[in-house]
């Protein structure tokens, strides 16, 4: 016991002291909050030069209030901040009235798409003759919008609201309707998505709160998240400090002193503790910049023992995997493809993310999270949408995995004893099954 | 037990094999304490596999045999008190050379290595390296880190495989030095070498093993006289002179100022002297036993006259 503890602890500080770690400990927030960052800083570095958008109205009555529209938007919400510190964000629409001067609409479409070629314009519309009677009158009853720089939606967006009320307006006096009273009659409700009411210990009624939509997503997407980063971590590298010792010859310094089992226990458990390491700065940091931004009450308190927990079991689990790999080639090359089933059965709860977070109490979900590999990681999903699952599911995902835990350690050390003093060609997957199961 | 009670490693009957290939057949070896006893034999002829099957390492095939490590037939790891320089050195590249050592002397058991690594380092001229990572070593200067490894807890056997190949004749000292030392403090030292100058030199006695079977095991006196005086070393000055075209003469190891003849059994030293005497100028004629090479090479690369099984060699030794 004594010489597992010692592997463990070099195996821990082997890992924790390199500057691989503390880069993988700076990748994730940076994987996650990278976006954002960028999204902060890109804020107020949009292009704002004027876009030029050239406007045939065949109604002949729409095109004022686009002007109007686009007058009051260059006054007021293109600009941020008040003062000195007024800034242009967003670019000025600049109209062109376009008059048809006899053209058809297909050549004239081609005129004003050539001048968008030349740079000229950056868009153009057609208001179709019929938009505002639609169906009763003659003519197409198109709005269309010309442009080749589709991805661009803002002048689009813009335009189609602006038009449609104004279109919707003007039907409606046509109609003889008020359309201030239309408006006032047509208009949508809300829907309050709350939680559950409860009554506190002395048995009042604490009304339901308002559920936080992206909360409820979110923390479980991010603990899920957060297990596959660390798994992914502090396993492989399990792979690579194996072979070293197989291909450094180191691993018969070490069988000198201490049983292959007990060797491969110990590497596993220094990595156990490299997982809780990692878990827990994240976990920190989490909770520190939740509390910081007002959110605290959104950690997951609830769930963080059995998240520790499943962390620590898949990281036997697979670890023991990836030492038997380890041990079992002779180099990288061929370990890479060994390890491709391997990850195929960790990224797995990936595929069916989607179902489990929008069904987590269906029955297919339950079967799901009981598959050993997936349990870890569906069981904390599951766990943290609210209402959260009867305890005794994560028990008996726990105790499946444990199991399966058992069986990979135990065949891993099978496969490590034989495979980890074999030099020349590595094993095959049929070998390292033989060897597992003959011992 | 083959001599008695003062035997480190007790060796009986042990047979290893790996699927088809039987690496060690049917082994009795005893290594009494405080001995130096070199294991010899071609590669791939079981030596390693004996040595890690001592350390516990490998297994003898089940029923096949035991082994007896000072006293113990514990079947797990090697007991903590014997120290293994495996063939191949076995070092953490990226850890400091105090670490690595500080590392390996916990695992065999020891709390508080320091003092004795400090100790070691400086003996080996390697102090300045305490705090270096292993990987800007030099080679010699690796396997005396290793060599340091394998002796550091004090242990009571050393296994050392191949622990002079590779060094310069400096570092070779040095190492020999310390493995004498270790000696004189009545540790047993087991190693293994394909220098059978150092072996006839070092070692108290010879094992030798060849294709998994023992063919030598004794001092080297008790070997050397199972081959009795076949051997002449001469010198001889003259013009196209072969030795080879004498007859009597079986084989010729040619060294280039001196050769060595193995006379064909029954062969009359005189009748091959004045033969010599007839083809050149003798300068030097020595009636002596064969050399552990010769013997060695005999054993390894049989000729057809003096082809000697392992059954016929193997057993003579008690």
């Amino acid at each position: 016991m004594h010489k597992t503890i010692v592997v463990a602890i070099r195996e821990y500080m082997v890992s924790v002291k390199t500057k691989a770690f503390l880069i993988g400990l700076m990748m994730m927030p940076l994987m996650m909050g990278g976006s954002f960052i960028v999204g902060a800083l890109m804020e107020g570095r949009v292009d704002t030069k004027d876009k030029r958008i050239a406007v045939v109205d065949y109604t002949g009555r729409l095109f004022e209030s686009l002007e109007s529209a686009a007058r009051q938007r260059d006054e007021v919400a293109i600009f941020q901040g008040e003062g000195a510190a007024r800034k242009q964000i967003l670019p000025r629409f600049v109209l062109e009235r376009v008059e048809t001067g006899g053209l058809d609409m297909p050549r004239l479409s081609l005129q004003l798409s050539n001048r968008i070629r030349k740079g000229d314009l950056m868009a153009f519309v057609l208001i179709g003759p019929n938009v505002i009677d639609a169906g009763s009158g003659t003519g197409p009853a198109t709005l269309d919008y010309y442009s080749n720089t589709p991805t661009y939606n803002d002048a689009r967006n813009w335009i189609t609201s602006v038009l449609n009320e104004k279109v919707q307006q003007l039907r409606l006096e046509g109609a003889a309707f008020d359309p201030k009273v239309v408006r006032q009659l047509t208009q949508r409700l809300p829907v309050g998505n709350l939680g559950l009411v409860q009554t506190d210990a002395s048995g009042n009624i604490i009304s339901a709160v308002e559920t936080n939509q992206a909360a409820n997503f979110l923390v479980p997407f991010a603990m899920m998240f957060l297990m596959f980063m660390v798994i992914m971590a502090t396993t492989t590298p399990l792979l690579n400090s194996t072979l070293e010792e197989k291909t450094q010859r180191i691993a018969e310094v070490l069988l000198a002193s201490i049983p292959p089992f007990e060797l491969m226990v110990g590497k596993l458990l220094g990595i156990v503790g490299v997982s809780l390491t990692m878990a827990t700065v994240y976990l920190t940091g989490a909770y520190a910049a939740l509390s910081r931004a007002g959110y605290a009450q959104f950690f997951p308190w609830q769930s963080i023992w059995w998240f520790l927990g499943f962390l620590c079991l898949a990281v036997l689990m697979y670890g023991s995997i990836f030492i038997a790999i380890g041990a079992a080639v002779s180099d990288m090359k061929e370990a890479q493809s060994m390890m491709t089933p391997v990850m195929l059965m960790v990224v797995s709860p990936m595929f069916v993310l989607q179902y489990v977070l929008r069904e987590p109490a269906s029955t297919l979900s339950l079967v799901m999270s009981l598959f050993p590999p997936a349990t870890p990681m569906l069981m904390i999903i599951r766990q943290n949408i609210p209402p959260g699952i009867p305890v005794w599911q994560p028990v008996l995902g726990a105790a499946l995995v444990i199991l399966a835990s058992l069986v990979c350690v135990f065949a891993a050390g099978r496969i490590f004893r034989v495979g980890i003093l074999m030099q020349g060609k590595g094993a095959k997957i049929s070998e390292m099954l033989r060897w597992a199961l003959r011992g | 037990m083959i001599r008695g009670h003062m035997n480190v490693v007790e060796i009986e009957k042990v047979t290893k094999t790996f699927g088809q290939h039987v690496a060690v057949n049917a082994l009795t070896l005893a290594v009494p304490q405080g001995s130096i006893y070199g294991f010899i034999g071609p590669n791939g002829s079981g030596k390693t596999t004996t040595l890690r099957m001592i350390m516990r390492i490998y297994h003898p095939d089940p029923g096949a045999g035991a082994i007896r490590v000072l006293g113990e037939m514990g079947s797990s790891a090697a007991s903590d008190r014997v120290g293994y320089l495996p063939e191949e050195r076995g070092l953490y590249k990226k850890m400091k050379v105090s670490e690595v050592l500080r590392f390996y002397a916990q695992l065999k058991g020891h709390r508080n290595p320091n003092p004795l690594i400090r100790t070691w380092l400086d003996r080996m001229s390697l102090s300045e390296y305490s705090d270096k990572k292993v990987e800007t070593l030099s080679k010699g200067m690796s396997q005396k880190v290793q060599f340091i490894s394998a002796v550091l807890t004090e242990p009571q056997l050393v296994i050392l495989d191949e622990p002079f190949s590779g060094l310069d004749p400096v570092n070779a000292d040095v190492l020999r030095e310390a493995v004498l030392e270790l000696r004189r403090k009545g540790t047993t030292v087991i190693f293994s070498t394909h220098d059978m100058a150092v072996a006839e030199k070092m070692c108290d006695f010879i094992f030798m093993i060849y294709k998994g079977n023992k063919v030598l095991d004794g001092t080297l006196d008790s070997i050397q006289d199972r081959y009795g005086q076949d051997t002449v070393r001469v010198r001889v000055e003259g013009d196209n002179f072969d030795a080879r075209t004498i007859p009597g003469v079986e084989k010729v190891n040619d060294f280039g100022r001196l050769q060595e003849l193995r006379m064909a059994p029954n062969t009359n030293p005189q009748t091959l002297l004045s033969e010599l005497m007839r083809r050149g100028r003798v300068v030097h004629f020595e009636l002596t036993r064969p050399s552990l090479h010769d013997i060695f090479v005999r054993i390894a690369r049989p000729t057809v006259e003096s082809m000697t099984s392992p059954e016929q060699t193997g057993a003579a030794h008690a």
